[in-house]
């Protein structure tokens, strides 16, 4: 219940809100039971004064707006008019507040979830699945947020409106309202019964839905081979035996639910015909009146909801909570690549990286990505790594701004472990292109200027200009308010890769980093951006990562990496004499070449 | 088109789904219209109660109506939950109907269908589509009548009862049509803002979870939340906004019920006085005002899913209504004489008209028994040429013949029988590996499984594996090795028996240990058919009788490999070479 406790801490800024929500509820539900004493009491004065009138009206009128009757009549009318309005208006005012209040809290703890997300470390990202984090930052918290709405509302409603309820009634008649009350509790459990087995039946609806989403995936993604076999037919059956058994299990949560309706019908109605026997009986004796079993009669209906809602009430409330705790599992994720105390800034970093005997183990894996790498970068100079894919290559280079921190061996920037750094100024000194280019769905000029705090137009330009995309955002009809993405212009992946490297110079770092950010750009833009940053960065470490040799081939120091380790290293044509893996990787290279331009 | 055409349209031939279910369908009305009136019976029989047995004492007479209130009750509820399983049942068999005609389709669909589409729009065709339409196939439609009925009955007792209370009591009428209405088209408004802001939350997420190393990398943590912020105080707002549109309107509806009480209790009271309106009258008009409201407010909430339900249907029907581009012939031909002679003849082929030629101009001819390899860089028209000879797509021009046949003249199935295809990547499936030779195929026994992997050197290691040939692969075979999932891929050729070996050899390199088994297994197949390879890796195919050389769409080399690999400036040499580079890298 300790998860409970700091769940409802959320409600500490709308504590006031939310008990005048309360309040206005009960006294919602005060004014509810009038109408049915209200009724009551019309038609008992009216029985009595039929018994006083003997003279015979004329009509309908004359009783209504002359006599002493019509008074009465009037009177009870506007009263019962009088409170539904009151009723209301504290209805709605309870709305207002209580569910109101719920869309705050849940506001408040999206914003924990995202703050959270935004400081954990790349490990986290790594071990979690996206979409599972995803869930926890949308659905979970919706589901949360019943618990502050729906859940607060309805119980609030059930006891207040059932405790006024059943007073009245004991008041009235004792041995009727427990005739009216008898079929009530069955109504609890049933409908706690039938939402939990909702709740359970539908994770097994859900897994069937899924099986028969994946045969639709299977045959479809594999329909060459399924058409050069023959084999239609029989991925037909296969498909329409998981459908079948979706349509078999839908049927049975169908089965219960075809019931609860019914059900509750049939015991509200027993309830009702209860009154009307027990009552009628007690009519014919004497002891109550016509009235109090029109009024019996509307109590029934009035706690029919409510009482039904508990049992949804509870599965919600569990249901809440589920998602709260694995909620909280984030919230508790320890953030452990962070500043340490009187950390070092970095403007006057000079770019100076040393790998000393670093190994690196990505979590929850046995084996080792990096083994020993040892390598010097002397500040200014521009370094490449080569190699297959699945080297290690990028996973080396993750580790010089924090993505990831080593298990072994030391990281030396400036001669300072990197961890003395602190991490915003070590960032703050990187430019970093990423493999993967990941432009957000906003405008260019945002993404370019992503990383700094606040761009001229003329910077904006300049390091579209350095990444040669500049022309090419010209060319789009919003310039550099085209917004990227679904929404918006979808760029080549050459376009994209040069944005990203518009968004690391403008930062104008003392390292660079390249991770194969040149891969979809042909040789000719290549070599444009490569002679301009060569002007540029002549002051800046550069690091760069490719596959093609000709990105590479005029770096002062080229690493070959290979299983974690760097087996080979030194300039392109020191390389090329040792003819090692270097030298074979560019002749092959070049015969490509060749084969190409026949 | 106006929409009501449209609508009548579908709805026609969406009840070509129900059809099987028509009897069934009209039990469920019949059952509606008797749940209908007995939920609508019992007012009335309270007021018979009241004025005819409370007021006289006679106990028995209470007693008796009494008990047929319990058999109205009981009855009703046994007819409701007959009734809605009844409708649920061929709601769901309609359903099931319309999923499987919907999948039939897809999969008899040309494959270039498949390119056009991506496989994630298929799927939601199949499932979420479907289950769109889930409500309205199932209970919906059922339910409007039962709601139709209701009011009738309940307008009927009424009337009967006393017509001036009737009036009075649906006097407050017009106010809830107008409210319902006013709030309908506010809600519709703010739905759709809160599904937009939704949406954008949504993505947001999304994005910065894929992107957090950007944003931490750039230092922008501080910035992205401050935006994030933004997002959520206006997804918080379109919700706020909606609740105080359910926060009129729920309490509307509640003080309009209880304000038509009111006036019949009022008006209902002075009749009563003038002993022209009985006690009994005024307790069913008080139920009676309860209950009419149910239906109004059901029928406007179905309405809506019911106009939703129909624009996905729309959704089923386009792809219900899509030609096959790739048509069996009208009248196919049987082929005769199966030898496994192929024959492109001066093939043009592009995939879209709006590109470029993938094949121009290409002619070759395979001999029963012959070994045809074809190389070429990628993207030369290599893989084009295999989805041409299994009619995957039509060519342009020029003509492709099967033993004397033109492949379009031939039956889809008889065509593809002919021949034993291994796809570059490998595909298996999660099930058994029989299963995987198989495909499902209940008429190849374990003995023609054994036979065939025994053919392709393949048996011993899958007897090696935990249950043999019942060892069940996940994920695609991920527990096996490239070179193990090659060779199960061999099998499944050859259980066939084809006329004609279609090799498209993988490009991943295959472990040493299983590279000659592979090797020796090509060997053993290619052994008495015509076999097709297209190779990457030179060195299996220097056997071959002929060695096409592809380059841009164009065979630009024809010849045995002694011969190509003589011609110094040759692609065939330069191909060659390259791959004896890689191979060093490899090693």
């Amino acid at each position: 219940m300790d998860s409970l406790k700091h769940l409802n801490r959320y409600t500490r800024d709308y504590k006031g809100t939310i008990f005048l929500g309360a309040l206005f509820l009960t006294g919602a539900n005060f004014f509810l039971i009038w109408i049915p004493v209200l009724i009551r009491r019309t038609m008992d004065e009216v029985e009595l004064l039929g018994e006083e009138y003997t003279t015979d009206f004329q009509s309908v009128f004359e009783i209504l707006f002359s006599s002493e009757a019509g008074a009465i009549l009037a009177l009870n009318s506007l009263l019962l008019i009088g409170t539904v309005l009151l009723y209301g208006i504290l209805l709605f005012a309870t709305r207002q507040t209580l569910i109101v209040s719920s869309r705050k809290i849940e506001f408040d703890i999206r914003n924990r979830i995202i703050d959270k997300l935004l400081t954990l470390p790349q490990r986290y990202f790594a071990s979690n699945k996206s979409g599972e984090i995803y869930v926890r930052a949308t659905e979970d918290v919706s589901r949360v947020r019943e618990y502050f709405g729906p859940v607060f509302m309805y119980t609030i409603n059930t006891i207040t409106r059932a405790g006024f309820i059943i007073t009245m009634m004991i008041i009235v008649n004792p041995r009727l309202t427990f005739w009216a009350l008898l079929p009530l509790p069955f109504l609890s459990l049933f409908a706690y019964w039938v939402s939990g087995f909702i709740n359970k039946y539908q994770l097994i609806i859900q897994e069937q839905y899924s099986d028969v989403a994946e045969r639709a995936q299977e045959t479809f993604s594999g329909i060459r081979l399924f058409k050069a076999f023959n084999r239609i037919d029989h991925e037909q059956t296969r498909f329409e035996e998981q459908s079948d058994l979706y349509r078999k299990k839908k049927l049975k949560l169908d089965m219960v639910e075809s019931l609860f309706h019914p059900t509750l019908n049939l015991l509200i109605g027993v309830s009702i015909v209860v009154v009307i026997w027990q009552g009628g009986i007690m009519v014919i004796e004497g002891l109550i009146t016509v009235g109090n079993i029109a009024e019996f009669v509307i109590y029934v209906a009035y706690l029919t909801w409510p009482v039904a809602s508990l049992g949804y009430t509870v599965n919600t409330f569990q249901k809440s909570l589920a998602s709260w705790e694995r909620i909280e599992k984030v919230l508790s994720e320890p953030v452990d690549i962070r500043d340490r105390e009187a950390a070092l800034t970095g403007e006057e970093m000079k770019g100076e990286i040393v790998f000393k005997d670093v190994s690196f183990k990505y979590p929850g894996s046995e084996d080792y990505a990096l083994k020993n790498v040892n390598l010097t970068i002397k500040p200014g100079s521009n370094v490449a790594f080569v190699g297959r894919t699945g080297a290690g290559k990028t996973t080396l280079i993750n580790l010089i701004p924090r993505l990831f921190d080593i298990n072994e061996g030391e990281l030396m920037i400036d001669g300072h472990d990197v961890k003395e750094w602190r991490l915003s100024s070590l960032r703050r000194q990187i430019g970093y292109v990423p493999q993967e280019t990941f432009l957000f769905s906003t405008s260019i000029k945002e993404n370019i200027a992503f990383g700094v705090e606040e761009a001229t137009m003329q910077e904006i330009e300049d390091a579209a200009d350095s990444a040669q995309v500049l022309e090419n955002i010209l060319d789009f009809e919003k310039k550099f308010e085209t917004i990227v993405g679904e929404r918006g212009i979808t760029l080549s992946g050459g376009q994209k890769q040069r944005t990203a490297i518009a968004r690391a110079l403008i930062k104008d770092p003392k390292i660079v980093i390249f991770d194969d950010s040149l891969s979809a750009v042909d040789t000719k833009t290549e070599d444009a951006i490569l002679s301009h940053l060569k002007s540029q960065l002549s002051d800046k470490t550069t690091i760069m990562i490719s596959h093609r040799i000709s990105t590479v081939k005029n770096a002062d120091i080229i690493f070959y990496v290979e299983d974690g380790s760097i087996v080979e290293k030194g300039s392109h044509s020191q390389l090329l004499e040792k003819e090692g893996r270097y030298s074979k990787m560019y002749q092959k290279q070049l015969l490509e070449q060749e084969i190409a331009q026949i | 088109m106006d929409s009501k055409a449209v609508d009548s349209v579908l709805i026609r031939r969406l009840y070509y789904f129900f059809e099987p279910y028509k009897w069934w369908a009209l039990l469920a009305i019949g059952l509606t219209l008797s749940a209908a009136f007995l939920g609508t019976v019992r007012p009335k029989l309270t007021q018979i109660a009241v004025d005819d047995y409370m007021a006289v004492g006679d106990y028995e007479g209470l007693f008796f109506i009494i008990a047929l209130l319990g058999l109205a009750l009981v009855g009703e509820f046994i007819v409701l939950v007959a009734n809605t399983y009844i409708t649920r049942w061929f709601g769901q068999g309609a359903l099931f109907r319309l999923r499987n005609a919907v999948f039939e389709k897809i999969q008899s669909l040309h494959v270039q269908f498949f390119d056009k589409n991506p496989i994630g729009r298929l799927i939601t065709r199949t499932t979420s589509d479907i289950e769109a339409l889930s409500e309205l196939l199932s209970d919906g439609v059922v339910n409007m009548i039962g709601d139709l009925f209701r009011i009738f009955f309940i307008l009927s007792f009424m009337l009967a009862m006393s017509w001036e209370l009737t009036i009075i009591s649906i006097l407050v009428l017009p106010i809830l049509f107008y409210s319902t209405f006013w709030f309908k088209g506010k809600v519709r408004v703010e739905f759709l803002n809160v599904r937009d802001q939704i949406a954008r939350l949504n993505s947001f997420v999304q994005e910065h979870i894929n992107g957090m190393s950007v944003v931490q990398l750039f230092n922008r943590e501080e910035k992205q939340k401050n935006k994030f912020e933004a997002i959520n105080r206006d997804h918080r707002k379109a919700h706020i906004k909606t609740i105080f549109y359910f926060s009129i309107f729920w309490p509307v509806v509640e003080v309009l019920a209880s304000i038509a009480m009111a006036l019949v209790v009022w008006y209902g009271g002075a009749r009563a006085l003038m002993d022209q309106v009985t006690f009994g009258v005024l307790l069913a008009f008080i139920q009676y005002v309860r209950q009419f409201f149910n239906p109004i407010r059901g029928l406007s909430e179905k309405y809506n899913t019911l106009q939703s339900a129909l624009a996905s249907s729309e959704r089923i029907f386009d792809v219900l209504d899509t030609a096959n581009e790739v048509p069996e012939p009208k009248n196919p031909v049987q082929i005769e004489n199966k030898r496994g002679e192929i024959e492109f003849k001066n093939v043009w082929f592009r995939y879209n008209q709006d590109e470029e030629l993938i094949l121009k101009d290409v002619s070759f001819k395979a001999e029963p028994g012959e070994l045809l390899a074809i190389v070429g860089a990628t993207g030369a028209g290599k893989t084009t040429i295999i989805n041409l000879l299994l009619r995957f797509y039509d060519i342009d021009k020029g003509s492709i013949i099967v033993d004397q046949n033109d492949i379009r003249n031939v039956s889809l199935e008889e065509l593809r029988s002919y021949f034993g295809l291994v796809l570059q990547d490998n595909a298996l499936f999660s099930g058994t590996i029989h299963d995987n030779i198989t495909l499902g195929n209940k008429h190849i026994t374990r003995e023609d499984v054994i036979r065939a992997s025994k053919e392709v050197e393949s048996h011993k290691f899958i007897k090696k594996l935990p249950g043999g040939y019942d060892f069940v692969l996940r994920e695609r075979g991920a527990s096996l090795s490239m070179g193990q999932r090659q060779l199960i891929c061999f099998v499944r050729a050859m259980v066939y028996d084809p006329k004609v070996l279609i090799l498209d050899e993988a490009t991943s390199s295959v472990d040493s240990e299983t590279e000659e088994l592979v090797a020796k297994a090509c060997k053993r197949m290619m052994k008495g058919r015509t076999s097709i390879v297209i190779a990457h890796r030179l060195s299996t195919i220097q056997d071959a009788d002929r060695i096409l050389v592809m380059h841009k769409g164009q065979i630009r080399e024809n010849g045995p490999h002694r011969q190509l690999i003589r011609k110094d400036d040759g692609i065939y040499r330069k191909l060659y070479e390259l791959q004896y580079k890689d191979q060093a890298i490899t090693a």
